[in-house]
């Protein structure tokens, strides 16, 4: 396994390298790194001198294999917004995002699982029928609409109608001021953006495993199981569901990676100051020295889920070796 | 058993959130109560949350990375000495003394230009080191010779050289003097306007914007300011301020950028007070309705929406059609459609801000009204002819040009929307290509890379003058390194003569008449076009108490000390 994870990773080394430069070219024809300088009185006599401290005046190839070489000693370079290290920038936004990615992907596991496995085995069912065409409202379903309308009907609305003191559940943040730590403030504060997260996951991963399942339940090992007379639980829960669930663990690998995109519009209706914030306010801003590590950062981050789903799938059937 | 077991803890966990939720809060107060007036007493006590449209980028108010109006609302006029606050008397904006001096400052005009403060003797930061002159001689040597300064106007002279020095008789009396030959009128904003006074005793020495960006543990004003980044500003009271203390224990300012999420965390109750922009869906929510809310809506702001023409491109380097575009829009309902429903229907016909009417002809432009016979009658009396397109044109050259604005401004957008079918009518060809504000601010304009710009121009403080708008000494040119603020390409030595006067005559009533005579120029030549007054909105609950009023360039908490919660 070990021989594999390394084999692996080298050669994502290739892929990083050309994302890198695909990366840092598109944001240098996008964003003026010299924009801030331009409105100052003085701008004539700063903008070169800022174009030389920046490196601007090199080919952009020189430019590039500059920061690349920086950013892999850890150097992300500094904000032209803040003036702070964008390594930190990162380290600050990094943790709220992941907490939201943690528990959006658990619950969209989990509840997908679920979800998927009851349909296929009650398939046709009115249960079934029901978690459908609710997965199909979840697919079409925009994510801001979807995390306006549980705010509205989750947050605002109880607090009205029953007139509550305080609201359910909270909508700004992952902590009320002074609160830190896991605690009810915290899962009250978390419920919602999760669950939005959760949401558009959940359908279409549902209906991915329902169809996974039902292969794996028409197949010939299982109806030997069946009729061998091994109890109907462990037919689908050992049997079953272990098999459906590798091609399972490849989208949802695929989703995820593509979640840490997905999270700026839920970070931005919940206020939670995490990589999707920060990369709005980078856009908006400008701040070319943040995006490149952006965007860099998402591309470490597709490539190491992809190769976790790798790894879970020796897990799931030992069957598959790493040769 | 197992089954049972989780379904209790479930039940148990989901009985435990609501009755979290129906218990009693950190945020005491009750719905339903009135909103206070300044006669009555503000009870002590409570947190009140607020919720923010923004986040600074940084804490030093002096350097590049400042001019965030947020970050001077929540924390520099709450921690850091002014020497003159703009402050709400009678519904209008006063300057006055801060609380830092004893009084009006001494000011004289000759033999050059002299004004000495008087330092309050109790006046002392929050370690108990009293507030000297040495304060006002760092403040002042820190705007003159740093880099990166925000802005140091009326500290230096045009080419970037001290104009002043401080000198301290005593330590309570700063006296500064202007060089030989040299003066500034809007000397009532140094050490104020989103400058202030900075601890000398603390930065002496050392790298201010490295010490000050993150947030700083001092203060000079009636409060704290603790800023968790990406989170929330946290206002505590400083127990070493000499004047009236705070009544609310804590204010947090909880940052929230989505405008639709911003007013349901207000509906909700976890923030008690917001303070949006004049943005559509700020208006779409207002309709909607705000049970149990008090608000506010201030069209006399500092705040002007404008189209600005470049008068150094074809069409818009001829006055007769700069004139006929102006009476081929129709303004008012431009601003009755984006903010009738905040009774606010009147068109701006100033280029300066309501603020500034002592200083400006608040009716220079009431007579551009939507008027086809006057366009016809001025495009034919300049040599144009329609052509079978129904566009004027001359000479070949149809009557074209692009609109450019900021991209993503719903507001912005819904204004050309509204411009583009009124001028086809009127037989003006408008294209509209919105752009970055980088891109806008930072290249097109400077460069004249433009034809006509719709962007809102404000001020930050009482300071009159349009010299830097419209000067011809202010056209960006390479001679001046493409500095230069007056991105209109205006030029009039009239106007000129009049506007030069405004900044540096130090006889006030000069300014105001020659504020006056110069805002007719301008609308005669057509120099811009206002449109709209930027309101500002301004929505709190019932429990908040206290004598609430939106300040146009002080924001709506500028005097959060004297707020409460009701008990």
């Amino acid at each position: 396994m070990l021989k594999y994870l390394i084999r692996r990773l080298l050669a994502s080394v290739p892929v990083l390298v050309i994302a890198s430069l695909i990366t840092f070219w598109l944001v240098r024809i996008s964003v003026d790194p010299l924009a801030k300088f331009r409105r100052l009185r003085d701008s004539a006599q700063v903008i070169p001198k800022q174009r030389h401290l920046l490196g601007l005046d090199r080919p952009i190839i020189v430019q590039w294999w500059k920061w690349v070489t920086h950013f892999a000693r850890g150097d992300m370079g500094i904000s032209t917004r803040t003036q702070d290290p964008v390594s930190s920038m990162i380290a600050r936004a990094l943790w709220p995002t992941l907490q939201l990615l943690f528990w959006g992907t658990i619950f969209s596991v989990a509840v997908a699982i679920v979800l998927g496995v009851y349909s296929a085995v009650k398939q046709y069912s009115i249960g079934d029928y029901a978690f459908t065409g609710l997965s199909y409202l979840g697919i079409a379903m925009p994510d801001f609409w979807l995390g306006l309308l549980a705010i509205g009907l989750l947050v605002t609305g109880p607090k009205v109608w029953f007139h509550l003191n305080n609201p359910i559940f909270y909508s700004i943040g992952l902590h009320n001021e002074g609160v830190k730590g896991f605690n009810l403030d915290y899962i009250r504060h978390i419920v919602l953006p999760a669950f939005v997260l959760t949401a558009s996951s959940v359908a279409s991963w549902s209906r991915f495993e329902r169809a996974s399942m039902l292969e794996v339940l028409n197949s010939d090992y299982v109806r030997t199981a069946r009729a061998k007379g091994v109890p109907r639980r462990q037919v689908i829960f050992k049997h079953a569901l272990r098999n459906a669930l590798i091609p399972f663990t490849t989208v949802t690998a695929l989703d995820t990676a593509g979640l840490i995109a997905g999270v700026i519009i839920i970070e931005q209706i919940f206020s939670i100051s995490g990589m999707g914030q920060a990369f709005l306010v980078a856009l908006q801003t400008g701040d070319a020295q943040f995006l490149l590590a952006w965007f860099f950062f998402s591309a470490v981050a597709v490539i190491f889920v992809n190769l976790l789903a790798d790894v879970l799938y020796v897990v799931l059937d030992p069957r598959i070796r790493f040769s | 058993m197992g089954r049972r077991v989780f379904g209790a803890l479930a039940l148990l966990t989901a009985l435990s959130v609501v009755g979290a939720a129906c218990g009693s809060s950190s945020k005491p107060g009750a719905a339903g109560t009135t909103t206070n007036t300044s006669a009555q007493a503000v009870p002590n006590g409570g947190t009140l949350v607020i919720g923010a449209e923004e986040e600074p980028d940084c804490f030093d108010w002096l350097g590049g990375c400042s001019g965030s109006s947020w970050g001077t609302w929540m924390a520099q006029i709450e921690t850091v000495p002014y020497a003159f606050r703009d402050v709400m008397k009678d519904g209008q904006v006063v300057e006055e003394p801060g609380a830092v001096l004893t009084g009006m400052p001494t000011f004289t005009a000759t033999p050059v230009e002299t004004i000495t403060y008087h330092i309050t003797p109790a006046a002392v930061w929050s370690d108990g080191v009293p507030i000297t002159c040495t304060d006002f001689q760092y403040t002042a040597i820190q705007q003159q010779t740093s880099k990166d300064i925000y802005d140091p106007t009326g500290y230096v002279d045009s080419d970037g050289k001290a104009d002043l020095t401080v000198t301290c008789p005593d330590p309570k009396t700063a006296v500064v003097k202007y060089k030989a030959g040299d003066s500034f009128a809007g000397w009532h904003q140094l050490f104020a306007s989103a400058v202030g006074i900075l601890p000398a005793h603390l930065l002496q020495g050392k790298d201010r914007d490295k010490t000050l960006k993150d947030g700083y543990t001092w203060s000079g004003g009636p409060w704290f300011a603790k800023w968790n980044k990406g989170d929330d500003i946290v206002l505590t009271p400083n127990p070493k301020y000499w004047g009236a203390k705070p009544h609310l224990d804590k204010v947090v300012f909880k940052f929230e950028s989505d405008t639709a999420a911003e007013f349901q965390a207000f509906k909700s109750g976890q923030v008690d007070a917001i303070y949006p922009q004049p943005q559509l869906d700020v208006v779409s929510e207002i309709k909607a309705g705000l049970t149990g809310a008090h608000s506010q809506y201030n069209a006399k702001t500092g705040t002007i929406e404008a189209l600005w023409p470049n008068d150094q491109r074809f069409p818009f380097d001829s006055k007769a059609v700069r004139q006929a575009f102006a009476y081929a829009i129709d303004r008012a309902a431009i601003v009755q459609k984006l903010f009738g429903a905040l009774d606010v229907t009147a068109p701006a016909n100033s280029l300066n801000p309501y603020i500034l009417q002592d200083y400006s002809d608040q009716n220079s432009f009431a007579g551009y009204h939507y008027d086809l016979a006057k366009v016809t009658s001025l495009m034919t009396g300049a040599g144009w002819a329609k052509g079978p397109d129904g566009i004027w044109a001359k000479n070949g050259k149809r009557a074209a040009f692009t609109i450019v604005s900021t991209s993503g401004d719903k507001r912005r957008e819904l204004t050309e929307e509204i411009m583009q079918p009124e001028l086809k009518a009127a037989g003006f060809d408008m294209a509209i290509k919105n752009t970055t504000a980088d891109n806008l601010f930072g290249q097109l304009l400077p460069a004249g890379n433009y034809d006509l710009g719709l962007y809102a121009e404000g001020v930050t403080g009482l300071i009159p003058g349009l010299c830097s708008t419209f000067c011809t000494k202010s056209i960006p040119t390479k001679a001046n390194g493409s500095t230069g603020n007056n991105t209109s390409f205006y030029s009039n030595p009239a106007a000129d003569k009049l506007l030069i006067q405004v900044d540096n005559n130090l006889d006030d009533s000069v300014r105001r008449t020659d504020a006056k005579q110069a805002d007719d120029i301008l609308a005669s030549d057509m120099a811009a076009l206002p449109l709209d007054p930027l309101p500002d909105i301004a929505i709190w609950s019932d429990k908040v108490v206290g004598p609430i009023q939106d300040n146009p360039i002080e924001g709506m908490f500028w005097n959060i000390d004297q707020w409460g919660l009701a008990k």
